[in-house]
């Protein structure tokens, strides 16, 4: 069966329109979506109506998180302090866009899925806001998809694409307990191979170009395809203008990349638990 | 030399963190520094004096370091210092007559003292806190996952990870490992690389109060990296050590 993972919408309906069309050509039979469906586009509540009409499974992402909660930003979130105004500006943007039912749905989304060995979520297990970049730590990266009892985790949050496996994962331990006799034990551990699926962003693509971004996963091959497919992002870019939000997201939108909002540091991890 | 002294979980047991001093005013050589990590309080009346001894050292004593733990983050999560957690901790675990007990226990300038202490101390290549470096609440045993070890002790760039959340004295040494990694990107596969693990130590460090007539504690010297786990008895128990 093939099935189609998404993420990274950020209320960007002619992207979500056309990757749902590329979906149904590849004949995936079902939709996970990884979240962020709000934020920094034009059309937010479409989006999230989209996904609601279409009953597709759907984790928290930062973005819905923060429209429910509040803007309640980690030092994950906003690598600079020009992200940070325009953040919060857009933020209240969306906040004003936005149905009382949008709402209640984001509320209501879960941080995680699993369906078999796969899980669902949009940045780490540890929170929605920590940024599972290729380059993290190899034994992080292990411990990530470990702490879901997955063998394949997909994420999103960064807005490129990768697929990461991590194989041959060992560790030697000596434990040492009690107090006044000290028993000594030596511990070797080993694991299967594993894989971290980043699907890249469906409405704000960051990887050096303005298509849309999926993953499509075959799970009788145990194929995973990086999908990328073209839209008319300019309808999306003009809309961003009219609409009222800052210039600079369409620019970026239209380049395909990141503006000043670089998630570089493969070592930051987030405090923030789930 | 430094000696450091690292407790937890008094649980406002008085009599227990009086032998406990007693102890280590008797080390040879001297303890030079006192960490308490966390737990000072628990829902007892008892907890309040606690804190006045560790506020007031007598003359002579060493000044404790303090971070929070798992009682003093249900105190302030009832008094609305910090984000409540659904479900509540301390209900779920010890239901509402206990909530109560602790609220009426700690009066509100302590808490106040309480909402001020640290999360942890980074001390050399040393981590010293209650739970873990994600939050006080977490528990790392020898029996959690060897990569969620790594990972705590991994993310705050320490080699040691002391705690004091499980009570239990272990000293977990993550030897070597190594791990291979390959990355396919929109443009390509990346070379494939293999990571090797550094050596980390997760320190369980015992705990002083939650025990009747007996209390566990650590010594430790970072010039030396020497390692110790104490054992006090006291009251009806009383013996040599």
């Amino acid at each position: 069966m093939k099935i189609a993972v998404m993420s990274c919408i950020h209320g960007n309906y002619e992207a979500l329109e056309t990757v749902l069309r590329d979906i149904e050509q590849q004949k995936a039979e079902k939709i996970f979506c990884l979240g962020d469906l709000v934020g920094y586009g034009p059309f937010p509540s479409n989006v999230v109506e989209m996904i609601r009409s279409l009953d597709i499974p759907t984790v928290q992402g930062c973005w819905d998180e923060d429209i429910v909660e509040g803007l309640n930003s980690c030092e994950c979130s906003y690598p600079s302090v020009l992200a940070e105004q325009r953040g919060k500006f857009v933020h209240e943007w969306t906040n004003q866009h936005i149905y009382d039912e949008t709402r209640e749905y984001l509320a209501e989304l879960p941080k995680t899925l699993l369906d078999g060995n796969l899980a669902f979520v949009h940045g780490s297990p540890q929170s929605q806001h920590e940024y599972l970049l290729p380059e993290l730590n190899g034994f992080i990266a292990l411990e990530r998809v470990l702490s879901t009892g997955a063998d394949i985790l997909f994420c999103g949050h960064t807005h490129i694409p990768y697929v990461r496996s991590l194989d041959q994962g060992q560790l030697q331990v000596r434990v040492m307990t009690g107090v006044e006799t000290l028993n000594a034990e030596s511990r070797s551990f080993n694991t299967d191979l594993k894989r971290i699926v980043n699907v890249g962003s469906v409405g704000e693509p960051r990887h050096g170009r303005p298509n849309a971004t999926y993953v499509i996963y075959d799970t009788d091959s145990d194929q995973i395809t990086m999908r990328e497919v073209e839209y008319d992002y300019q309808k999306t870019c003009a809309a961003i203008i009219e609409r009222g939000l800052p210039a600079i997201f369409a620019w970026r939108l239209a380049k395909g990349m990141e503006y000043a909002e670089r998630a570089d540091d493969a070592s930051h991890l987030c405090e923030r638990g789930v | 030399m430094s000696i450091w002294a690292i407790l937890s979980g008094i649980e406002g047991n008085l009599i227990a963190y009086e032998a406990v001093l007693a102890d280590i005013k008797r080390q040879t050589p001297k303890v030079t520094d006192l960490f308490i990590l966390g737990d000072v309080i628990n829902a007892n009346p008892a907890s309040g004096k606690v804190i006045e001894r560790i506020q007031q050292p007598r003359s002579g004593e060493l000044v404790a370091q303090v971070c929070k733990g798992w009682w003093e983050e249900q105190l302030l999560m009832l008094h609305g210092y910090v984000q409540p957690i659904e479900p509540n901790p301390l209900m779920e675990k010890y239901g509402a007559a206990t909530a109560k007990q602790l609220w009426d226990s700690i009066p509100k300038e302590t808490v106040e003292w309480i909402s001020n202490l640290d999360f942890g101390f980074m001390e050399l290549d040393c981590l010293l806190t209650h739970g873990s470096s994600i939050n006080v609440l977490e528990e790392l045993t020898p029996q959690s996952s060897p990569l969620q070890l790594f990972d705590r002790v991994m993310r705050t760039q320490a080699n040691r990870l002391f705690c004091g959340r499980s009570g239990q004295t272990f000293r977990y040494h993550i030897k070597d490992g190594s791990v291979s990694s390959t990355v396919i990107t929109l443009d390509g596969i990346q070379p494939s690389q293999s990571e090797e693990a550094s050596e980390r130590y997760i320190i369980g460090v015992g705990n002083v109060g939650r025990n009747p007539n007996v209390s566990t504690y650590t010594l430790y010297s970072p010039n030396t990296d020497k390692l110790q786990f104490k054992t006090v008895r006291y009251g009806s128990g009383k013996g040599f050590n």
